[in-house]
C-alpha cells in the first residue's frame, strides 16, 4: 500500500520509499522513512497534490511522489 | 587577531534570516559567490571585542546536488572553511531540522546549535531537554528567540568558545551495516591526503554512498579513483542487499534513525490541540474554497498594485515632465539637450515610474511570503500548471504579467528550482501588459467598432494560450528533464514583522533599481541616438526626421521582412520603436501620420482607416505582433539581470521568431479567404 491509496483523515506508518534519484532522496530527507508517523490532511481540488503531516509537520506532495511511499495504514501502537 | 569566520545555516523557515539581521543589524552587504547568480549576504558585527564575520547561508533542508541553494550551502563550508557553523534549529519542528545539522556535522566544521523559536515550542508543548540533546549530538546548544532577540549572547559566547577549541565535530555514529560500508570507501579514499584534505573523508564516503553526483564529479581527480569506485561498488551492494532499498535512501533512513532516537531520550509532546494553522486551512486551503480565495487575494494584490500605484507613478513623471520643461527652458536647445531630455531623463524617469509599482508588488508578496500563504497558494495552483510544465508558483508572476511584466518577472524569484523559473520567466511577458492595451484600443476602435472588446479580449486570451503551449515546448525542449519534486513544506502562519517586510522590499526593489537601472538607462540613449541620428537640418517636419534617421532607415529596410504580414515602412518604424516600449507604438503612428502626439486617438483613428495598407485583418495582426513580441527595455533588462544574457538573448529572438511566424500564418491565411479586404 502507498501513500497515494489512502483519503484525508486516514493515519499511516511508513515503511520506506521505494523512489531513487532526486523525487526519492527529497522525500526519505523530508522525513518519508521508516516508522515514521503521519496523516492524510486534505488534497487540492482535483484530488492532486496531497497535504500530509508528518513529523510534526505539513507537507504537499504530488500524487506522483506519494506514490512512491510505502506505507502501512493505522497508528504504531504505543 | 583576524576576524573569527562563522557560517550561519538553517531549514527554511527557521528563523534564521530574522536571527542574521538580528546579529548584524545593518552591518550586511549582499554579494554574489562565482558563476552563481544566487544573492548571499555578508554581515560583521563584534562581540566582547572580537571581530565576527558571519556568513548567511541559503536555507535549505538537507545538502544533496539536486539544488542550487543545497550546493551553495556545502561549497561554502568545503571552498570557505569556516571557523564555525551556527545551525538554527527551528524547535517546533526538531527531527526534520536536525537532519540537516548532522549533515553539517558530517563536514567536519564544529557546531553550535540555536534552538530558535523555543517560545513557540513550549507554547505548543513541546518539552525539549536540550542538555541532554547537546550531549547526545556533541554541540553546545542554546535556546534562542530571533524575533525578541533572546539567547543571542549566550549564542554568540558559545560560538566564541567553541571556535577557539578548534577541533572537529564528532559525527553522529550510525547503524553497523552503514558504518561498515562508509569505513570501505574512506579507507581507500584516504589513500590520497590531498584529496582527504579538501574533502573530508567520512562525508565523501557518504556523498558517493548516496549516489551524489557532485561527488562523483570531485572524485575524478583522486588518484585511486578506480580503486575507491570498486570499493563504493562493493559497499552498496552490500547495503542495498541488507536494506532491500536504494542506498541514498538507506543513508536518509540512517540519518532519521538516529534522530528518532535522540528524540525519543529528549522530547515530550503533550497532547495535540488543533492549531491556528490547521484552523486557517480549513478555510484557505480547502479542497473547494481554496482557488476562490486564492484568485479573490490575487484580484486584490493586482488592483491594489497598479491602482494605488498609478499615483506615485503618476506624480514621478510628472516630476520628470517638470525636470525636462526646466531642462528645455534653461539650456540652448541642440543635441546636449536633447540627449539629456529624451534620453536620459526618458530613461532614468522610465526605471524611476516603475519603483513605485515594486515597492508596493513587494509590499504584499513578501507579506504573503512571510506569512506563510506563498506555498499555498502553489499547492492550490499546482495541478493546472503542472500539466503545462509549470509549478504552482508560476502562477502569481504570471497574473502579475498582466499589469507590468517588471515585477511580473522579478515575483519569479519565490520559485525554488531553476528550470521553473527560467520556464516562467520566459513566458510571463506573454501575459499582455498594461502598455500594450492603448494600441489594442487604437487599432481596435477604428477597425472593429462593434466588436472592438471582443477582438482586444481575444488577443489576451492568445497570449495566455500562448504562455501555456510555449512553456509545454520549452519543458519538452531546451528545458527538457525531470520536473522538480513538488515535496515542499506548508509552514505555520507566522504574523509577518514590520521589519522583515520592510527589509524585503527594500532588498528587492534596491535590486532592481541597480541591476535593471544601469541597462535600461544605456537602451534609453541608444534608442534615443538611432531617433535622432543623422541630424535633419533645423526646421525638418518631424516625420520627415524621424524617416531620415537609423529607425526610419532600419523601418524600411525590414520592410520586405514586415511585408508578407501586410505592414508597410510606416509600421515597421512602429515595430521597431515599439521593441523599446509598446506605448511608442502609439506615439510613432501619430507623428508618422502626422497628427501629433495628441491623447486624443480619434484623428489618428481616421488616419490610419484612411491609409489603403490597413484593413480589419492588418489591424489585428499588427495586434497579435504587439502582444507576442517583447514588451519593452526594461522587461527585457528584467530578464537580462535575472536570467544572464544569454537567456535574454534566447528570449529575444523567440519572440521575433513566435511574433513573425504567427503574424505570417494569420496575414497569408486571412488574405487567401479574403477577411477584411
Amino acid at each position: 500500500m502507498t501513500l497515494v491509496d489512502l483519503k484525508p483523515g486516514d493515519s499511516f506508518v511508513v515503511e520506506g520509499v521505494s523512489l531513487g534519484r532526486e523525487t526519492g532522496k527529497r522525500l526519505a530527507d523530508m522525513g518519508f522513512t521508516q516508522g515514521v508517523e503521519g496523516q492524510v490532511v486534505r488534497m487540492a481540488l482535483f484530488g492532486d497534490p496531497i497535504q500530509v503531516s508528518i513529523l510534526g509537520y505539513q507537507v504537499s506532495i504530488r500524487k506522483s511522489e506519494a506514490a512512491g511511499v510505502d506505507v502501512v495504514k493505522g497508528t504504531l501502537r504505543p | 587577531m583576524k576576524p573569527v569566520r562563522i557560517a550561519l545555516a538553517g531549514n527554511p523557515n527557521s528563523g534564521k534570516t530574522t536571527l542574521f539581521n538580528a546579529l548584524t543589524g545593518s552591518h550586511q552587504k549582499v554579494g554574489n559567490y562565482a558563476g552563481v547568480t544566487v544573492d548571499t549576504k555578508e554581515g560583521r558585527l563584534t562581540h566582547r571585542g572580537r571581530e565576527i564575520v558571519l556568513y548567511d547561508l541559503p536555507g535549505t533542508y538537507s545538502l544533496t546536488a539536486y539544488s542550487l541553494d543545497e550546493i551553495i550551502a556545502r561549497d561554502f563550508v568545503i571552498d570557505e572553511k569556516p571557523d564555525l557553523i551556527i545551525n538554527v534549529l527551528d524547535a517546533t519542528n526538531l527531527e526534520r531540522n536536525l537532519f540537516l545539522c548532522l549533515q553539517f556535522q558530517e563536514l567536519g566544521i564544529p557546531v553550535v546549535a540555536a534552538l530558535n523559536i523555543i517560545d513557540q515550542a513550549e507554547s505548543m508543548g513541546l518539552g525539549i531537554d536540550d542538555r541532554q540533546l547537546a550531549k547526545l549530538f556533541r554541540m553546545p546548544i542554546v535556546r534562542t528567540v530571533g524575533t525578541k532577540g533572546t539567547g543571542l549572547e549566550e549564542l554568540l559566547d558559545q560560538a566564541l568558545a567553541r571556535a577557539d577549541q578548534g577541533g572537529v565535530s564528532a559525527p553522529a555514529q550510525y547503524s553497523a551495516g552503514l558504518e561498515a560500508g562508509i569505513r570501505q570507501v574512506a579507507e581507500v579514499l584516504e589513500t590520497d591526503a590531498k584529496f582527504t584534505g579538501l574533502y573530508p573523508s567520512r562525508w565523501m564516503a557518504l556523498k558517493l554512498l548516496e549516489k551524489d553526483e557532485d561527488a562523483r564529479k570531485k572524485l575524478g581527480t583522486h588518484t585511486a579513483r578506480d580503486k575507491v569506485e570498486a570499493a563504493l561498488d562493493k559497499a552498496v551492494k552490500a547495503l542495498e542487499k541488507a536494506g532491500g532499498r536504494d542506498s541514498e535512501i538507506l543513508v536518509s533512513e540512517a540519518r532519521y534513525g538516529y534522530i528518532h532516537g535522540a528524540a525519543k531520550e529528549t522530547v515530550t509532546r503533550r497532547a495535540a490541540t488543533v492549531t491556528v494553522t490547521e484552523l486557517i486551512d480549513a478555510v484557505l486551503i480547502n479542497r473547494f474554497l481554496g482557488l476562490p480565495v486564492f484568485l479573490l487575494i490575487l484580484w486584490g494584490i493586482f488592483q491594489a498594485t497598479f491602482t494605488l500605484g498609478a499615483y506615485p507613478q503618476q506624480w514621478l513623471q510628472d516630476a520628470f515632465t517638470a525636470l525636462a520643461t526646466t531642462a528645455h527652458a534653461h539650456m540652448a536647445p541642440g543635441l546636449l539637450q536633447s540627449l539629456l531630455i529624451d534620453g536620459v531623463l526618458g530613461g532614468v524617469g522610465a526605471v524611476l515610474s516603475f519603483i513605485p509599482l515594486i515597492i508596493l508588488l513587494f509590499l504584499f508578496i513578501s507579506f504573503l511570503e512571510d506569512s506563510g500563504y506563498m506555498s499555498r497558494a502553489a499547492f492550490v495552483m499546482d495541478k493546472f500548471l503542472h500539466i503545462f510544465g509549470l509549478h504552482g508558483q508560476s502562477f502569481l508572476p504570471m497574473m502579475l504579467g498582466f499589469g507590468c511584466s517588471v515585477p511580473a518577472i522579478m515575483a519569479s524569484r519565490t520559485l525554488k528550482s531553476p528550470k521553473d523559473r527560467i520556464v516562467t520567466i520566459l513566458v510571463t511577458p506573454f501575459m499582455s501588459c498594461g502598455a500594450k492595451l492603448p494600441v489594442y484600443i487604437l487599432l481596435a476602435g477604428a477597425f472593429f467598432t462593434r466588436d472592438a472588446s471582443t477582438a482586444v479580449l481575444s488577443i489576451y486570451l492568445i497570449g495566455v494560450f500562448l504562455a501555456l503551449m510555449s512553456s509545454w515546448v520549452f519543458r519538452k525542449t531546451v528545458l527538457k528533464g525531470e520536473s522538480t519534486p513538488f515535496v515542499m513544506e506548508l509552514p505555520p502562519y507566522r504574523t509577518p514583522t514590520l521589519k522583515g517586510v520592510t527589509w524585503h522590499v527594500w532588498d528587492k526593489s534596491f535590486q532592481y533599481f541597480k541591476k535593471a537601472g544601469t541597462v535600461i538607462l544605456a537602451a534609453s540613449v541608444l534608442i534615443w541616438a538611432i531617433t535622432t541620428f543623422p541630424q535633419s537640418p533645423e526646421g525638418t517636419p518631424r516625420e520627415q526626421a524621424l524617416q531620415a534617421s537609423v529607425a526610419g532607415w532600419v523601418g524600411k529596410g525590414i520592410e520586405p521582412l514586415v511585408k508578407p504580414l501586410g505592414f508597410d515602412w510606416k509600421i515597421g518604424i512602429a515595430t521597431v520603436t515599439g521593441f523599446a516600449a509598446k506605448e511608442t507604438v502609439v506615439s510613432t503612428l501619430g507623428v508618422l501620420y502626422k497628427v501629433g502626439e495628441s491623447d486624443d486617438d480619434t484623428p489618428l483613428q481616421k488616419a490610419l482607416q484612411a491609409d489603403k495598407v490597413f484593413n480589419p485583418l492588418v489591424a489585428y495582426v499588427l495586434m497579435l505582433f504587439t502582444l507576442i513580441l517583447a514588451p519593452c527595455i526594461a522587461a527585457q533588462a528584467t530578464i537580462g539581470a535575472e536570467l544572464g544574457w544569454r537567456w535574454w538573448a534566447f528570449y529575444v529572438l523567440f519572440s521575433i521568431a513566435v511574433s513573425w511566424s504567427i503574424c505570417f500564418g494569420v496575414y497569408q491565411v486571412g488574405s487567401l479567404l479574403r477577411i477584411g479586404s
